[in-house]
């Protein structure tokens, strides 16, 4: 159960990265000149939302 | 298939050995494998630099891929992390933040190693990184601004009362709440990626273990399944090596931002 529920939260987690990474390689397009500082952005950003995600991972092995 | 309903019972002993356990006394007085390991990062860092500074030491221009390597890491921590966030005042935190980055990141490489564990591994050792960095980040604005001003600094200027105490309410809830994501983000992307690298490694483990006891074609088969399994692991190890470095990134860059809002001028 505790398995199905941590899929449940992932799907959350996927669609936050997916929108980093949509809204990176747009703006990457479209300014090819700031790509080293949206890099960083982009990872600082797909940290925090992975956090979540183990979060829920982790919690479910715990409990 | 047989070999994975060994699977969950192979996983319980995973995660009992993932927890903390004393190598000398007891859990509450003693050593645990967690803070042995922790030591060893320290040890290792201690080492690595003092053996830095000497070759740096001999000559003007650093010299071969040892002193340029920790220069060029030395210089990103300067200028990514605290140049560029903390601005004029960086030279008053960058030995705080550099201390900070490099003791998470020997902390994580030490944990990549097969056979080790991390020290950041363990809630007890993020809690106590996140203290130092929450204590650090108060003591800045506080001896900036006076106790009244740094509590004042919560609610920006130029709101009408009522909603001036309502958002100082939640601005002060999300700087106790920083506390705890930032040792849950470190511990937590720390433990889940070893918990999978384990869970692969036995996967591959159970699969390829018929093939040793009887020779049959359904045997062959779960190897080259196991084959599989390594190959995954392979990936993840990469990936978790990428995720050591990050996440020690991530750690200090969040520190010296929390540092840059009590230092800037409003």
């Amino acid at each position: 159960m505790g398995v199905i529920g941590y899929g449940l939260g992932v799907i959350g987690a996927g669609i936050g990265i997916g929108l980093a990474a949509y809204g990176a390689t747009t703006s990457m397009a479209r300014q090819p000149e700031v790509q080293g500082r949206l890099f960083t952005v982009f990872i600082l950003g797909s940290a925090f939302v992975e956090a979540l995600a183990l979060i829920g991972f982790v919690v479910t092995l715990i409990a | 298939m047989d070999a994975l309903s060994k699977l969950p019972d192979a996983m319980d002993e995973l995660l009992d050995g993932f927890m903390t356990h004393a190598i000398v006394g007891d859990t509450t007085v003693g050593l645990t494998q967690y803070i042995f390991w922790m030591f060893v990062a320290i040890a290792l860092l201690f080492v690595v630099m003092f053996v830095f500074k000497k070759k740096q030491a001999q000559s003007l221009v650093p010299q071969g891929f040892f002193v340029n390597g920790m220069e060029y890491l030395v210089e990103f921590t300067r200028d990514d992390m605290c140049k560029s966030i903390l601005g004029d005042t960086w030279k008053k935190h960058f030995p705080f933040i550099a201390a900070l980055f490099f003791f998470i990141l020997f902390n994580n490489i030490v944990g990549i190693i097969p056979g080790c564990h991390p020290g950041t591994g363990t809630i007890g050792v993020t809690a106590a990184l996140a203290l130092v960095s929450f204590v650090y980040f108060i003591a800045v604005g506080i001896k900036r601004m006076g106790v009244l001003g740094y509590l004042k600094s919560f609610a920006p200027k130029g709101l009408p009362l009522p909603m001036a105490i309502m958002v100082w309410v939640i601005e002060l809830f999300s700087t106790f709440l920083r506390l705890i994501t930032l040792a849950v983000r470190l511990f937590c992307n720390m433990f889940a990626g070893h918990v999978v690298m384990g869970t692969f490694a036995i996967l591959a483990s159970l699969f390829f273990e018929p093939l040793l006891q009887s020779f049959s074609v359904a045997a062959l088969g779960g190897a080259a399944v196991s084959v599989f399994w390594v190959l995954i692991l392979i990936v993840i190890y990469l990936v978790e090596i990428l995720v050591a470095v990050i996440q020690a990134y991530v750690f200090t860059l969040l520190s010296a931002v929390y540092i840059q809002l009590v230092e800037e001028d409003e």
